[in-house]
C-alpha cells in the first residue's frame, strides 16, 4: 500500500506580522483590536475536526450527485453537511480512531469520490470553513486534486494555535465573497485572509460588513459554526416474500394492494408524489421481472396507483410463477395539493378538464406511453411541418380553457395527411390514381422551407377519383414536374 | 394575333421599405424595363427614400416612373397613394411626415382622421382589400374610402396564387359592382425576381426578430411576389383589369424633374435685393481683408465670382451661410469653411475661411459652379466640436422645422451587421455570432476561410452556413442593402416653402432631430441645396489652446492669427514631432513629414493631400519627392498642362487637378469636368468612366499631345479614383494644421492642456499626449483634489513658466456634478481631511472612490490604499451594524497600517484611473526581464542598422490593416523609451494571428528597415507577451 501524504503547510509564523498599531486601551474591549490576536505558542487541541471535500471538477456537480456522494459520507460520520454548489463537509474527530486517522478518513472519503469519479480536493482543520478555505485554495498552495484514493493529498491544521498562522496566506477569494467585497478590499492592498485579520474589527466591520466579520470569526473559530446536518432524501422500497407461488394477475394486484398502501401513507406523511414507480417481480432462478410505471404529474393516492400498477400488471407476460415482490419509488417530488372541483362534469360548467389527466394516465397505462400522444399546431406553411406530435398535456393552461373550440387552422386543408406523400402515376402531364384524377379549382403555391433542408416547391390542387373521393394532391414545380398525393379529405 | 397585354406595375415596394422589400430600385426599373412593362410605381410604405434611386435609373429608359406610398393605416385599413403631379406629390410628402413625426424612428402612426384631414388631392388610390374572413368589415373600408375619393379609387386585386384567387377576384367584382368601384389588377411586389425568394424570407425573420423556422406565417408562402412577365399575368387577370394600370399610369404625369428648389429669401432686408446684399456684404468684408485696397487682380476676381452667383441665382445659399457663420462667430465659436466654394473670394471676404487667395493657390471655385449644370455649390463648415450643437439649433429655430432638416444617411448592411442578423436568424446565440463576426472579419474566402471557420467551431460544409453566406453576400454586395435611414453628420436642407412638401421629414434617434427621407446623393441628383455643419475637435482644442495661452500670458492670439511661415515650427514639422497637430500626426503621415520636408504653407496642403489612398495609388508620391529633392527644371507638353500641374512639380496631386487637366489638355467643359469626378467617385463600384476615355484620350491628341502622354494621364485619373483629395479641403485644413504646430512647438504645455480638454478626439490617447508633452520639457502635476478643477490648467511655476495641472475631468467615473461641489467647498476653505472634503463637498461613495482610485487624495491620506480605507470608512453605518459595533468608538479608530502600494500596481492603477501616469512606463518595470529575453527598446533600434535581425516587444498602441494594403496590417508598439513601428506582411499575420489580433504586450522577431529616415520593423515571428503586464500586481485584468 502507497504511503499516504498528509501535507503540513508552512506555518507562517504570526509573532512575524507587522504588529498593527495599537490604540489607547478602551474600556470596549476589543473593538479596536486587530480582529485577531496574536497566537499562543502552546498546542491546543481542538474541539472539533472538519474534513472538507471541495470537488475540483471545472463545473460544478449536479445537485443529485453532491447527494449522493454526502450519503455515502454518511458512513465515515453522521455530522455531514453539504456545502453547494460543490462542497462537503465531514465532522470527523469522533470517528478518527475506527478509520485510522486523519490519514486512513481522508482516504476511504477520496474513495468514495473516485468511485463517483468526482476529482476532489480535501482538507482537514478544526472549523468547517477553515477546511474549506484550505480545499478551495488548494490548487493555488500546489497541490492537483485527487482521482483516486491513494493519491489523494490532504491539506491539514489539526492544532487550533496553528489556524491563523496557516491561513492567512490563502487568498480571501478561498471565502468566496461577493467579488464586490474582495475587489474593495484589494483596494486597500489586502488580497490574503492574513492581511483581512490584521484588520481593526470596528473599522472592518463599518467598511465591509459584519456578515464579513463573522464569517472571519467563524474561520478562526472565535465564533461555533452550525452546520445543518444532511439527511438523505427518503424513497419508498418494501418488499413482500410471498409463503406460496403465484400465477394469477389478479391475486398478484391483491398481494401488491398493502404495499401500496404503505406507500400512500408514506407519500402523504411527507406531502410528496411520485413520478416513477417500479414493481420487481421475483421468481426461482432467472432475474426478476420488472414492470415501471412512469407518470406524468406526481401522484400520491394509493387507489389510483393501485388502478395504474393494474393496467400495467396485466400487459406483463410473467415467465415463471412470483415468489416474491417488491415495490421501489423514484424520487419523491412535492406535491402541490389541488382541491377538488366543487361541481362533477357536465353540471354547472364542471369541467372534463380535471379528469382527463387520469383518462390519459389510463391510457398510457394500457397501450403503452409511446401509444398516446398529443397534437400541436405549428406555424409553417409546409403541410407537413405544420402539426408536431407531442406529450399529452396533462393541465390546460387556464387561458385555454375558456376557448377549446379553436378552428381548424388550415381552411381548404386535409385534416388528414400521409406520413409521407406517395407518387402518383400520371397520363399526359396528370395525375391517376385507379384511374384519372379529376382536378378541381386553382393551384395553392407553396415554395417555403429553405432553411432547414426540407424546402419544398409544389402546386397543390384538390382532385376528386373515379369513385368521387376527394383528394389532396400536388405537382413539384421542379422538373421532372412529378405528381403525390398528400392528403385525403373526409 | 392578340397582342402582348399592356401592364404597368403601380404596388411596388424597394428595400428601402426597410426588411420587407428585397431589391434595389435600379434592379426593378431595370426588370421592368427588360419586361416591356410601360410604367413602374415605386411604392414603399410610408416612405419615397427610394425614389430617387429609381428616377435616376430610369432616366432615358422606356419605362414611366410613378412615385407613391403603401400606408397602412392604424384601424387595418391599407392602400397605396400615387402622385399624379407635383401637388399630389406634395401632398402625399405631407402626409408621410405626418405618419412618421407621429411615431419613434423607424415607425409611423396614420389615422382615417390623417387621411381626410390631408385630403391626398391630385393623388390616385388602389385600395388593398384586407383580411377575405370579413365581408363586412371590407365593405366598411370600401365604402369609407368610396364616400371620400369616389372619383380617384380603385380596388387593387392582387392575385398570388395562394389557392384562392378565384374566390378573392369574384368577392372583390361583387364589392365593385355594389359601390361601383374600379378593379385594377397589381403585385405587391417585394422583388425584382423570384430569387430574391429566400433573402426576403431571411430579411422577413430580421423584422420580425425571430429564428426563421418561427417566422412561420410572417412569411409569405410561396415567391410569387415579383415583377412577373407579362405573358403569365395574363393568364392569371381578366385583360380589362391589366388595362387599367395603364390607364392609371396615364394619368400620374409627375416627374421628380419638377422639383425646384426655393432658397430661403429673409436674410435680404428691406430694400435690398439678394444681389445687391451679397455685394455689399462682400465689398465690406473686401476692406476688412485688405484694408490697404484691394488688389487689382482681387476685385477682378471677385467681380467675376459675384457674376457668376448672381448669373445662376445662388446668392441665397451664400448669404445663408454667411449667417450660420455671423452667428458662430457672435458666440464666439470658430468655424472654418472648406470646399472650392469657400474657397472663393466672396467667401474669404464673408469671412466663411481664411485661405489668403493669394498665399493659396489658383483654387478652382468653378468646381461646384458651373454655368452648365444646374448643381449647387457646397459649402463644408467646420466647428467646435463640443459647440456644434448651439449652431444645429440656431438654424432650426431660424428657420423652423418645416424649412430646416438634416439629411438622412442610408445605413447599409455590412459584413459585420449582416452576419449579426442572419446569425439570430439561424438561430445562433450572441456569442456564437460574435465567433462567426470574428471569423469574417478576416474575410479572404477560399481554404484559409474554411481552416478559420473550423477553428472557430463552424462547419464551412455544413448547410447551416451553407445557406447562411450566400445571403450574407447578397446583403453586403454592391451597391448594398439598407437596413434604416440614420442621419448625416451634419447635411442640412434649408428651404424657402415648406419642405414638407418636397421631401418627407422623419424623426432622427437623436431626441429633437429631424431627418429628411434622401441622403445627400439623392438631394445631390435632384439638386437640392444642402449645408454641412461638420464638428472639429481640433477647433475646440485650438480655441481652448488661445484661451489658455492668452490668459497665460496675456496675449490675443486668435485662429489665423499667429504668426505666419515661422521656420522653427517648419523645422518641427520636418521632423515628424507632430503628435497632436491636425491632420498630420497619423502613421503615415509622420513617415512622409522627413521626405517632403515642409517649409511653407503651400507644401503642408501639399501634405495633406499626398498621404492619401488616391496618390499613393496612382503612385504619385515617388516623382514628386524626387523632383523636390532634384530641383531639376520641369518641362511641360504644354503652357496649358504647365499651367496645371507646375504648383505640384509637374505631378496630379489634387482632385481639382485632374478635372483642370481635362479642360486644359482635353477641352472638356467645366461642366463635364464635373461630371467626370462623379464618375470617377463611382467607378471602382460601377463602372462608367469609359466613355469618358474616349473623349480624354481623343481631345488631347487632336490638341496635340502625344498618345502616350494621354495615355498616362488616364491612367493617373483611374489611380486616383474616389480617394483623390481635393485642394479645397486640403488649404482649409492646412491652416488649422500649422495652428496647431505652432502652438505645440511654443505652448506646449497650454497646446496639451488643451488637447486633454477637447478628449475624445483625435489619432492619440493622453497617456501618449501627456508622455509627449513631457518629453518635450513641459511639467506636469498630477490630478489633486487640493489643487486640480474640471479642466486640466495651467500653474505658474516659480520660474515662470507653465506647468499642466490634470484636471478632474481626467477621473475615471467622477461625476461632474461632484467635482463642481468639491471645487465650490475648497474655495470656502482648503480641505483637511478626506473626511472633511467628503462632508463638506457631499459626495457620494462612487465620486470619493473614483477620486481614490486617481490617486487625488495623495495630499490628504497618502497612498492609495490609505485613501482607499478613509473613503471606505466614510460611509455611515447601516443600522445593523451600529448595533454590533459602538458607532462612538469609531471616531477613535486607528489607522491600520496597510501595506503601500507596489510600483507596478501604481502605475496600473493610474492607468485604469486617469488613462495615463505620471510615473515610469509599464515596460520600464520590466526592462531587466526584457532585457535577459535579448528584446530590444526602441532606443536601441536606433543604433541598429538597416537588414539587422532584431527582437523587440512593446504595448501595442494601435492597429492598422487599411483596405488599400492589401492584408498587411501596421503596428504601432510603445516602450518606455519611444515608438517602433511594425509592418506585418498578410502570411505572417496569418499565421501569428492570434498574437497580432489579442496582445497587449506583443514580442517581435524581424528585420529592421531603414529607408529615407523611416525606421521599421518587418515582423517574421509574434508573440503575445500580455501574461507580463499582469506580473506587475497580482491581478491583472484591470490593465487597459
Amino acid at each position: 500500500m502507497r504511503h499516504r501524504r498528509a501535507l503540513e503547510l508552512p506555518l507562517e509564523d504570526s509573532a512575524a506580522a507587522p504588529a498593527p498599531r495599537q490604540a489607547p486601551a478602551s474600556r470596549s474591549g476589543d473593538l479596536l483590536h486587530p480582529i485577531v490576536g496574536r497566537a499562543d505558542a502552546a498546542t491546543i487541541a481542538p474541539a472539533e475536526l472538519w474534513l472538507a471535500v471541495h470537488l475540483a471538477s471545472p463545473s460544478p456537480p449536479a445537485q443529485q450527485n453532491l447527494e449522493r456522494l454526502g450519503a455515502r459520507a454518511q458512513r465515515l460520520t453522521p455530522r455531514v453537511s453539504l456545502d453547494p454548489p460543490d462542497s462537503l463537509l465531514l465532522e470527523i474527530k469522533g470517528s478518527l480512531h475506527l478509520f485510522g486517522g486523519v490519514a486512513g478518513l481522508s482516504r476511504e472519503m477520496a474513495g468514495e469520490c473516485s468511485r463517483l469519479q468526482m476529482p476532489c480536493m480535501l482538507a482537514v482543520a478544526p472549523t468547517p470553513l477553515a477546511a474549506l478555505a484550505l480545499a478551495r485554495a488548494g490548487r493555488k498552495l500546489g497541490v492537483s486534486p485527487s482521482r483516486t484514493a491513494d493519491s489523494a493529498a490532504v491539506l491539514t491544521i489539526t492544532d487550533l494555535a496553528q489556524l491563523v498562522g496557516k491561513l492567512s496566506p490563502l487568498p480571501l477569494a478561498a471565502l468566496r465573497w461577493p467579488q464586490d467585497t474582495l475587489n474593495r478590499l484589494a483596494r486597500i492592498g489586502v488580497r490574503t485572509i492574513g492581511e483581512a485579520l490584521r484588520l481593526p474589527r470596528a473599522g472592518f466591520a463599518r467598511r465591509f460588513g459584519t456578515v464579513q466579520l463573522q464569517t472571519l470569526d467563524r474561520l478562526i473559530g472565535r465564533v461555533s459554526d452550525l452546520k445543518d446536518r444532511f439527511e438523505v432524501r427518503p424513497r419508498f422500497r418494501r418488499r413482500r416474500e410471498l409463503i406460496y407461488e403465484l400465477e394469477s394477475h389478479a391475486a398478484l394486484l391483491a398481494v401488491l394492494t398493502p404495499l401500496l398502501a404503505q406507500l400512500g401513507e408514506f407519500l402523504q406523511a411527507r406531502q410528496c408524489g411520485v413520478l416513477t414507480l417500479e414493481c420487481r417481480l421475483r421468481h426461482r432462478g432467472i432475474p426478476p421481472t420488472r414492470c415501471v410505471l412512469r407518470l406524468a404529474a406526481p401522484l400520491a393516492d394509493a387507489v389510483q396507483l393501485a388502478t395504474l400498477l393494474g393496467e400495467r400488471l396485466n400487459a406483463l407476460v410473467l415467465p415463471q410463477p412470483v415468489r416474491a415482490c417488491e415495490l421501489r419509488s423514484g424520487p419523491l417530488v412535492s406535491r402541490i395539493l389541488a382541491s377538488g372541483e366543487l361541481w362533477q362534469p357536465g353540471e354547472h360548467g364542471g369541467g372534463a378538464a380535471a379528469q382527463a389527466p387520469e383518462l390519459i394516465e389510463r391510457l398510457r397505462a394500457r397501450l403503452g406511453p409511446e401509444a398516446v400522444y398529443g397534437l400541436r399546431v405549428i406555424e409553417d406553411h409546409r403541410p407537413e411541418a405544420a402539426w408536431q406530435v407531442r406529450e399529452p398535456v396533462m393541465t390546460l393552461p387556464a387561458a385555454a380553457r375558456g376557448s377549446q373550440n379553436d378552428p381548424w387552422p388550415f381552411g381548404h386543408r386535409p385534416p388528414w395527411l400521409l406520413p409521407v406523400p406517395r407518387q402518383l402515376n400520371e397520363r399526359d402531364g396528370l395525375p391517376r390514381r385507379r384511374g384519372a384524377l379529376r382536378l378541381l379549382g386553382e393551384a395553392e403555391r407553396i415554395e417555403t422551407g429553405w432553411w432547414d433542408g426540407h424546402e419544398i416547391a409544389r402546386d397543390y390542387y384538390t382532385a376528386v377519383d373515379a369513385r368521387g373521393a376527394r383528394l389532396w394532391v400536388f405537382r413539384e414545380r421542379e422538373l421532372p414536374h412529378r405528381w403525390f398525393l398528400h392528403g385525403v379529405f373526409g | 394575333m392578340r397582342s402582348e397585354v399592356p401592364y404597368a406595375e403601380l404596388h411596388c415596394l424597394t428595400h428601402f421599405t426597410f426588411l420587407r422589400g428585397a431589391s434595389h430600385p435600379h434592379e426593378l426599373v431595370g426588370q421592368a424595363v427588360e419586361l416591356g412593362y410601360e410604367a413602374l410605381a415605386i411604392t414603399d410604405e410610408c416612405s419615397v427614400a427610394g425614389v430617387v434611386r429609381a428616377h435616376v435609373a430610369a432616366k432615358g429608359q422606356q419605362l414611366k416612373l410613378i412615385i407613391g406610398a403603401e400606408l397602412h393605416l392604424t384601424c387595418g385599413l391599407k392602400l397605396v397613394a400615387l402622385a399624379t403631379d407635383r401637388r399630389g406629390y406634395g401632398r402625399l410628402c405631407r402626409l408621410i411626415t405626418r405618419g412618421r413625426r407621429a411615431a419613434a424612428k423607424g415607425g409611423y402612426s396614420l389615422t382615417r382622421a390623417d387621411l381626410e384631414e390631408n385630403g391626398l388631392e391630385h393623388c390616385l388610390i388602389l385600395w388593398l382589400p384586407q383580411d377575405p374572413s370579413s365581408e363586412e368589415a371590407r365593405l366598411e373600408e370600401a365604402r369609407w374610402l368610396d364616400e371620400r375619393f369616389s372619383d380617384k379609387l380603385w380596388i387593387a386585386v392582387e392575385l398570388l396564387r395562394g389557392g384562392t384567387d378565384r374566390e378573392h377576384l369574384q368577392a372583390l367584382q361583387r364589392i365593385g359592382r355594389e359601390r361601383q368601384l374600379p378593379l385594377v389588377a397589381s403585385g405587391d411586389v417585394h422583388m425584382h425576381v423570384r430569387a430574391r425568394r429566400r433573402l426576403q424570407d431571411a430579411v422577413t425573420a430580421i423584422r420580425h426578430n425571430v429564428p426563421i423556422w418561427e417566422a412561420g406565417s410572417k412569411l409569405y408562402p410561396n415567391g410569387e411576389r415579383y415583377l412577373r412577365e407579362r405573358a403569365r399575368l395574363a393568364k392569371l387577370y381578366p385583360r380589362e383589369l391589366l388595362e387599367e394600370t395603364v390607364a392609371i399610369a396615364r394619368r400620374c404625369t409627375f416627374s421628380l424633374e419638377e422639383l425646384r428648389y426655393e432658397y430661403p429669401h429673409e436674410l435680404v432686408p428691406p430694400g435690398e435685393t439678394p444681389t445687391s446684399h451679397l455685394r455689399k456684404l462682400t465689398e465690406a468684408g473686401a476692406r476688412w481683408r485688405w484694408p490697404q485696397g484691394v488688389p487689382d487682380g482681387e476685385r477682378a476676381a471677385i467681380e467675376h465670382e459675384l457674376a457668376l452667383i448672381a448669373d445662376l441665382r445662388y446668392e441665397p445659399y451664400f448669404l445663408t451661410v454667411h449667417d450660420i457663420v455671423a452667428f458662430a462667430r457672435s458666440k464666439k465659436i470658430l468655424c472654418q469653411g472648406r470646399g472650392s466654394a469657400a474657397n472663393s473670394r466672396v467667401c474669404y471676404c464673408l469671412g466663411v475661411t481664411s485661405v489668403d487667395p493669394l498665399r493659396g493657390a489658383s483654387l478652382l471655385f468653378e468646381r461646384f459652379i458651373s454655368r452648365e449644370r444646374n448643381e449647387p455649390p457646397d459649402i463644408d463648415i467646420d466647428f467646435e466640436h463640443e459647440r456644434r450643437e448651439e449652431v444645429i439649433q440656431y438654424v432650426y429655430e431660424k428657420y423652423g422645422r418645416e424649412r430646416a432638416a438634416i439629411a438622412a444617411t442610408v445605413i447599409m448592411y455590412r459584413p459585420r451587421s449582416a452576419l449579426r442578423d442572419l446569425g439570430k436568424v439561424f438561430g445562433l446565440d450572441p456569442e456564437e455570432c460574435a465567433r462567426l463576426t470574428k471569423v469574417i472579419q478576416w474575410w479572404d474566402g477560399g481554404e484559409v476561410m474554411r481552416e478559420r471557420l473550423r477553428e472557430a467551431g463552424f462547419d464551412p460544409d455544413g448547410p447551416m452556413l451553407a445557406r447562411l453566406l450566400p445571403l450574407a453576400h447578397e446583403l453586403v454586395a454592391f451597391p448594398g442593402f439598407p437596413r434604416h435611414l440614420s442621419q448625416h453628420v451634419g447635411g442640412f436642407v434649408i428651404s424657402e416653402g415648406a419642405l414638407e412638401e418636397l421631401v418627407p421629414i422623419e424623426n432622427a434617434t437623436m431626441k429633437g432631430r429631424t431627418v429628411v427621407q434622401w441622403d445627400k446623393d439623392d438631394l445631390n441628383d435632384l439638386g437640392l441645396l444642402k449645408v454641412d455643419l461638420l464638428a472639429l475637435g481640433m477647433l475646440t482644442a485650438l480655441r481652448k489652446s488661445f484661451d489658455l495661452v492668452n490668459a497665460f500670458r496675456g496675449t490675443q492670439h486668435a485662429l489665423g492669427g499667429l504668426p505666419a511661415e515661422a521656420p522653427e515650427v517648419y523645422e518641427m514639422i520636418s521632423r515628424a514631432d507632430t503628435i497632436g497637430v491636425f491632420q498630420i500626426e497619423s502613421r503615415a503621415q509622420m513617415a512622409m513629414l522627413p521626405r517632403l520636408q515642409p517649409r511653407c504653407y503651400y507644401d503642408l496642403v501639399i501634405e495633406i493631400a499626398i498621404v492619401r489612398p488616391g496618390p499613393i495609388q496612382g503612385d504619385m508620391v515617388h516623382p514628386y519627392l524626387k523632383r523636390r529633392q532634384s530641383g531639376e527644371p520641369m518641362s511641360y507638353p504644354s503652357t496649358e498642362v504647365g499651367a496645371v500641374l507646375k504648383r505640384t512639380l509637374g505631378v496630379p496631386i489634387f482632385q481639382e487637378q485632374v478635372m483642370q487637366l481635362a479642360i486644359a489638355a482635353a477641352g472638356f467643359t467645366p461642366g463635364e469636368a464635373d461630371a467626370l469626378r462623379r464618375a470617377m467617385g463611382a467607378w471602382k463600384r460601377s463602372g462608367g468612366i469609359e466613355h469618358f476615355r474616349e473623349k480624354l484620350i481623343g481631345g488631347m491628341k487632336s490638341r496635340g499631345y502625344a498618345d502616350e502622354f494621354a495615355e498616362r494621364l488616364y491612367q493617373q485619373m483611374l489611380g486616383f479614383g474616389e480617394y483623390g483629395f481635393p485642394e479645397s479641403h486640403s488649404a482649409s485644413f492646412a491652416l488649422l494644421a500649422y495652428d496647431s504646430a505652432w502652438l505645440k512647438c511654443h505652448e506646449p504645455a497650454a497646446f496639451t492642456a488643451a488637447l486633454l480638454n477637447s478628449q475624445p478626439m483625435g489619432f492619440y490617447a493622453p497617456a501618449q499626449l501627456v508622455r509627449d508633452a513631457r518629453t518635450h520639457g513641459a511639467e506636469v502635476r498630477p490630478v489633486d483634489v487640493c489643487m486640480s478643477v474640471w479642466d486640466c490648467t495651467l500653474e505658474r511655476r516659480e520660474d515662470g513658466h507653465p506647468a499642466l495641472r490634470l484636471g478632474l475631468r481626467l477621473v475615471k467615473s467622477l461625476s461632474q456634478s461632484g467635482a463642481d461641489r468639491l471645487i465650490e467647498a475648497r474655495l470656502h476653505q482648503p480641505f483637511a481631511s478626506v473626511q472633511d472634503l467628503a462632508a463638506r463637498a457631499a459626495l457620494d461613495r462612487g465620486d470619493l472612490e473614483a477620486l481614490a482610485a486617481a490617486g487625488a487624495f495623495a495630499a490628504l491620506s497618502g497612498n492609495r490604499h490609505l485613501a482607499f480605507w478613509e473613503v471606505a470608512g466614510t460611509e455611515r453605518p447601516l443600522p445593523l451594524e451600529a448595533a454590533l459595533v459602538d458607532t462612538h468608538e469609531a471616531a477613535l479608530e486607528p489607522t491600520p497600517l496597510l501595506r503601500t502600494p507596489t510600483e507596478g500596481e501604481r502605475i496600473v492603477a493610474d492607468y485604469a484611473s486617469v488613462g495615463l501616469t505620471l510615473g515610469r512606463h509599464p515596460l520600464a518595470l520590466l526592462r531587466a526581464s526584457l532585457q535577459s529575453k535579448r528584446l530590444l527598446s526602441a532606443r536601441d533600434l536606433d543604433g541598429v542598422a538597416h537588414g539587422t535581425p532584431v527582437r523587440t516587444a512593446g504595448i501595442v498602441l494601435m492597429r492598422q490593416r487599411p483596405g488599400t494594403a492589401s492584408g498587411v496590417t501596421f503596428l504601432t508598439l510603445e516602450d518606455e523609451t519611444g515608438q517602433v513601428n511594425i509592418i506585418v506582411w498578410e502570411r505572417i499575420g496569418d499565421e501569428y494571428r492570434r498574437a497580432l489580433v489579442e496582445s497587449r504586450l506583443l514580442e517581435v522577431h524581424g528585420e529592421l528597415q531603414r529607408q529615407e529616415g523611416v525606421t521599421h520593423v518587418v515582423a517574421h515571428r509574434l508573440f503575445d507577451r500580455s501574461p507580463l503586464l499582469g506580473q506587475l500586481i497580482t491581478r491583472s485584468r484591470d490593465f487597459h
